[in-house]
């Protein structure tokens, strides 16, 4: 199967947020093809140059958003006729009273009388936003020079004939001049995308999926091939595009900063309406996601992955730890609240005067520095040095330390010194802090902000946010109750390594590339040198996961119980069984499916190769589409298999260990 | 799908039996209204919001989860984003404007750039009338060469600076016209030229020194006319409200802008003329000026192509002038002197730079007034990277 990868700001270079994920995603997933599709955002960042890339990655294609050239095109009339009024429906749907009410119409305003109507009016003015892109596109893929016209007086005109049109939201119809020239301007970046030579056959036409790293600016590729080459769009969104928007636009006038909320979130709603699945990152991301229009059917939460290794050591020796010393790792800022941390602390030692807290982590900016010395200030007024005896040197309860030195290498070794992780965030987004507490088996105690209760479900203790007390007693019943303490961090430990692991991560992408694949196959037409269309072209084998070319690979993805395919293959392949023993039948992972697959499955795809290159007899592809459905509907289970009869005791080692 | 089970409203995590404890401060915090207590405290983040989605945005960036939500009878963040902004008062009359961009202050750098290729053509005169001979062949070569590099530097800052490339070889050739053209046009129109010229405005070729020093200095002007332009156009967006407002206010600035520059340029070359003790050419001149003026304020607002074209245009036209007239020495061709010879009849000499020149500045003027004229061509430059 081949993947476009649609990234904004990230993945192919060493910068940008989404990177690590995408790489950890390509490198997981090396039976597909990707195509990465690149948007740059600066030129520091492209000087940064690229991670290795993994040779699954085909191409990679990249269009800088920062540096639009002038293709020198000038619209003649009617071309320019054309674009003003594609422009010109596109800033009326921006200017509508009230855009953003639409998203929540499909939850909450089904019963009353005149929600029908509206819901019409707002279905339409999505429309008209989408019409509108699209014509643009078109206009831009067929004629060009959309970069100087949406630049041009002919868009300033529109923008403000749309702005002072009866209807316009209040916010709009303040718009003035300079107000209207950066709303084109950033229309113009943002529409970028737009003018690119990516959406022809040997572009995003020819990839299976695109699957876009993130929304906004990054899916409107995936949304233009959608539109021109049908290809399904699987959209990914860690954080929301849109709430980014709102956050880091504070300083334009009112009508840009409306203008542009509404061209995100018009965007954002075509967005989930065109998207095959989109895969929130967390339930808040999902919210946002509803909110903003997507379906609930299309939303699958495919939680972050992490990389557990690191703290294997620590959550399997979970007897290592102080059961009298409570962590808290973490870069200091002001939003993480350790005041109310060292209130809490100071109610704890009453209860259990042997407590000690190790604060680790440096702070973030100078903000966060100052909030460190405010810290250390109040934990020295707080808490006065102890000593075991007359003549020992004291130290105080509260230690202040950061990772990297010869006492705590790691942050693995920062919670495995501690019997007690805390958390005591007054916001927080995705906590990683806690999901590698989790994966060390530790014990949690967090406040009850951000996907904190998501990511610990009821594997640790949740006291609200700003409420030392609460904070304390939830310490202290801990700290007392050891068998607790462990019975909580195994629970906690279970449950990250089952939903937060990059195994799960890549596994959870896969079954959903092979989801969207089974219900939305891309149907292509390849022609000849005479114009006719060539039969068998793409057989029905181009959608079997895995290299079907290759001779080596396996026919059934990582995946997929052995003896769901055992029948096919040996009705199809006798011959080569009687040859293709391996020798390596012992519980080898998944080193030892890939020598059984490659002796004993190797003439399956090999001959599928050799019909459909040919393109004669049916009946051979036929036989080879007796493999397809079984792979591509019960290959999307857990486990990786996909090996021959007697290695069949391998394939439960397989599924639970061969994951990767 | 893994995920999936977990993702309902919360499965009940351990939460802390603090019910007891609770009760009395909220009891003691929550007023008849708390939706308005907490609008107050974020009423910075309400009055500015343009629409309930920012309210969430702020809200959940100050810590403010569902759970909070359901402090204040609602279901989520959204819903209580919704009641307050819904709940905003908004005063009838719009806020107060944010004053427009500041200024751009005039830079010591450009003003000294502006001047700097007048200062050295009247160097470079100085040195032609001064001296004779090899050393005058010097003097010209140098001159020449530095009043480039001064035009060149002014051109990369201050208000005539463009991010566009411009072909600067028609505009040299028609600046070289200015300078020799003349002569070698009534030379050629007495049988001439006899001889290269020796910089003298006397000899076979004579070199007409006093437009050429006239544009030179005619930089300054030039550069503080588009930079009057530039800073007033802004003043005027800011302060429009509409682009109609705006265009009717910014084509008597520019008319403004470009009658003060030709009042410029004519008192130069009133004063080169009598400084030079030439004639002053005031049609080449004026005409010539005006034309670079003009093609260089569309470039710098972003017009390329019709400057580039015109400027063309009238170069090619007075080349084909002088080409005309040689061409019609050839055996049966004197038809083709006809036009230049009625023309130079009429006008003199200066007739033919000035038909070229002036046309391509009128259709330059009209352009301009009508590409100008509009808000886009005042646009801020993007500074990306």
């Amino acid at each position: 199967m081949r993947i476009g990868l649609l990234t904004e700001g990230g993945y192919p270079y060493v910068s940008g947020e989404p990177g690590l994920w995408c790489d950890r995603l390509v490198r997981g997933l090396e039976q597909h093809k990707f195509d990465v599709y690149a948007l740059t955002r600066s030129e520091r960042q492209e000087a940064e140059g690229w991670v290795p890339l993994p040779p699954q990655v085909d191409r990679v294609r990249i269009a800088s958003l920062w540096d639009a050239e002038d293709d020198g095109v000038v619209y003649g009339r009617r071309t320019r006729r054309r674009f003003a009024e594609c422009y010109g429906e596109l800033a009326a749907s921006l200017c509508a009273t009230a855009p953003l009410k639409a998203f929540g119409v499909a939850e909450t305003a089904a019963p009353r009388a005149e929600a029908t109507g509206t819901h019409d009016h707002f279905a339409h003015e999505a429309d008209r936003f989408a019409n509108a892109l699209y014509g643009l596109a078109e206009l831009a893929r067929h004629e060009g020079g959309l970069h100087r016209a949406l630049r041009s007086e002919t868009a300033v005109r529109a923008l403000e004939r749309a702005c002072r049109a009866p209807g316009a939201h209040r916010a709009a119809r303040e718009a003035r001049v300079p107000d209207l020239l950066t709303v084109a301007a950033r229309l113009e970046r943002a529409l970028r995308p737009l003018s690119l030579d990516w959406y022809e056959d040997d572009g995003l036409g020819a990839v299976d999926l695109c699957h876009a790293a993130s929304g906004g600016t990054a899916a409107l590729p995936g949304l233009l091939a959608r539109h021109f080459c049908e290809v399904p769009l699987l959209v990914t969104e860690y954080g929301v595009r849109l709430r980014a928007h709102y956050l880091t636009e504070p300083d334009a006038s009112p009508p840009v900063r409306f203008l542009l909320a509404a061209f995100h979130g018009r965007l954002a709603a075509e967005t989930y309406r065109s998207a095959a699945l989109i895969t929130p990152g967390n339930t808040h991301a999902r919210r946002w996601q509803e909110r903003c229009g997507a379906e609930r059917a299309k939303l699958r939460t495919v939680h972050p992955g992490m990389d557990a290794a690191p703290f294997a050591e620590a959550g399997e020796s979970p007897e290592c730890a102080d059961p009298h010393t409570l962590v808290w790792v973490g870069r200091v800022e002001p939003a993480k609240d350790l005041v109310s941390l060292l209130h809490a602390f100071a109610e704890i030692r009453r209860a259990e005067p042997k407590a000690r807290l190790r604060i680790v982590g440096g702070p973030s900016g100078s903000e966060g520095a100052a909030y460190l010395a405010h810290c250390r200030n109040l934990a020295a007024q707080l808490f006065p040095d102890e000593a075991d005896g007359p003549h020992a040197v004291g130290s105080n309860p509260v230690s202040f330390e950061e990772t990297g030195g010869p006492e705590l290498p790691s942050r693995a070794e920062a919670y495995a010194s501690g019997a007690l992780v805390v958390l005591s965030s007054v916001v927080e987004g995705f906590p990683a802090g806690l999901v590698e507490a989790m994966f060390c088996g530790r014990a949690t105690v967090s406040t009850d902000v951000g996907a904190v209760v998501e990511a610990i479900g009821g594997t640790g203790l949740v006291v609200p946010p700003r409420n030392p007390r609460a904070l304390a007693e939830a310490c202290v019943a801990l700290l007392r109750d050891p068998e607790r303490r462990a019975r909580l961090g195994a629970a906690a430990r279970a449950r990250a390594l089952e939903l937060f692991t990059v195994e799960q991560n890549i596994t959870a992408f896969h079954n959903i590339y092979l989801d969207i694949l089974s219900r939305t196959p891309a149907r292509r037409v390849v022609l000849d040198d005479t114009g006719e269309p060539l039969p068998f072209s793409v057989p029905a084998e181009a959608h079997v996961p895995g290299r079907w070319t290759d001779a080596k690979v396996r026919a059934v993805a990582r995946g997929g119980p052995a003896w769901a395919t055992d029948t096919p293959v040996r009705a199809t392949v006798r011959s080569s069984e009687t040859d293709g023993s391996p020798g390596s039948g012992g519980p080898g992972g998944s080193g030892a499916s890939e020598s059984a697959t490659g002796g004993g499955r190797a003439a399956v795809p090999a001959s599928v190769v050799e019909v459909a290159g040919a393109a004669v007899p049916a009946s051979v592809v036929e036989g080879a589409l007796t493999v397809v459905p079984v792979s591509a509907v019960e290959g999307a289970g857990a486990a990786s298999g996909s090996v021959a009869e007697e290695s069949r005791a391998t394939a439960s080692v397989s599924a639970t260990e061969g994951i990767r | 799908m893994s995920g999936l089970g977990e993702l309902g409203p919360d499965r009940g995590p351990v939460r802390t039996e603090e019910v007891g404890t609770q009760v009395p401060s909220a009891a003691r915090r929550v007023a008849a209204d708390p939706v308005k207590a907490l609008m107050h405290r974020h009423r910075d983040l309400c009055e500015r919001a343009v629409d309930p989605l920012e309210i969430v945005a702020g809200l959940e960036a100050h810590g403010i989860t569902d759970r909070t939500a359901a402090r204040f009878r609602h279901r989520d963040v959204f819903s209580l984003a919704e009641e307050m902004y819904a709940r905003v008062p908004r005063d009838a009359d719009t806020p107060p404007r944010p004053t427009g961009r500041p200024t751009p202050r005039v830079q010591t750098a450009w003003v000294v750039l502006a001047v700097l290729p007048g200062a050295l053509c009247a160097a470079a005169v100085a040195a032609l009338r001064l001296t004779d001979g090899r050393p005058r062949l010097v003097a010209a070569t140098a001159g020449t060469l530095a009043v480039a590099l001064a035009l060149r530097a002014l051109l990369r800052r201050g208000p005539l600076s463009a991010t566009a490339r411009t072909s600067a070889t028609w505009t040299c050739w028609l600046v070289g016209y200015a300078l020799l053209g003349d002569g070698l046009l009534r030379a050629a129109l007495t049988g001439g030229p006899d001889d290269l010229p020796d910089g003298t405005a006397d000899g076979p070729w004579p070199v007409t020194v006093a437009p050429v020093l006239a544009l030179a200095l005619a930089c300054a002007p030039a550069a503080a006319s588009a930079h009057f332009f530039a800073v007033r156009a802004r003043r005027k967006l800011a302060a429009s409200r509409g682009l109609a407002d705006f265009s009717a206010a910014v084509r008597p600035l520019l008319t403004g802008t470009f009658v003060l520059f030709i009042g410029a340029v004519t008192a130069l070359v009133a004063l080169t003329g009598a400084v030079l003790r030439e004639p002053a050419a005031y049609p080449q001149a004026l005409t010539l000026g005006a034309l670079l003026l003009l093609a260089r304020m569309l470039t710098v607002h972003g017009h390329t192509h019709a400057p580039a074209l015109v400027i063309t245009a009238a170069a090619t036209a007075e080349a084909a002038a002088v080409a005309t007239l040689f061409a019609a020495r050839l055996p049966g061709c004197d038809f083709l002197a006809l036009p230049v010879e009625a023309l130079v009849a009429a006008w003199g000499p200066a007739g033919v730079p000035t038909a070229a020149c002036g046309t391509g500045a009128l259709v330059l003027l009209v352009h301009a007034t009508r590409r100008l004229t509009k808000a886009s061509a005042h646009a801020e430059p993007e500074h990306p990277r």
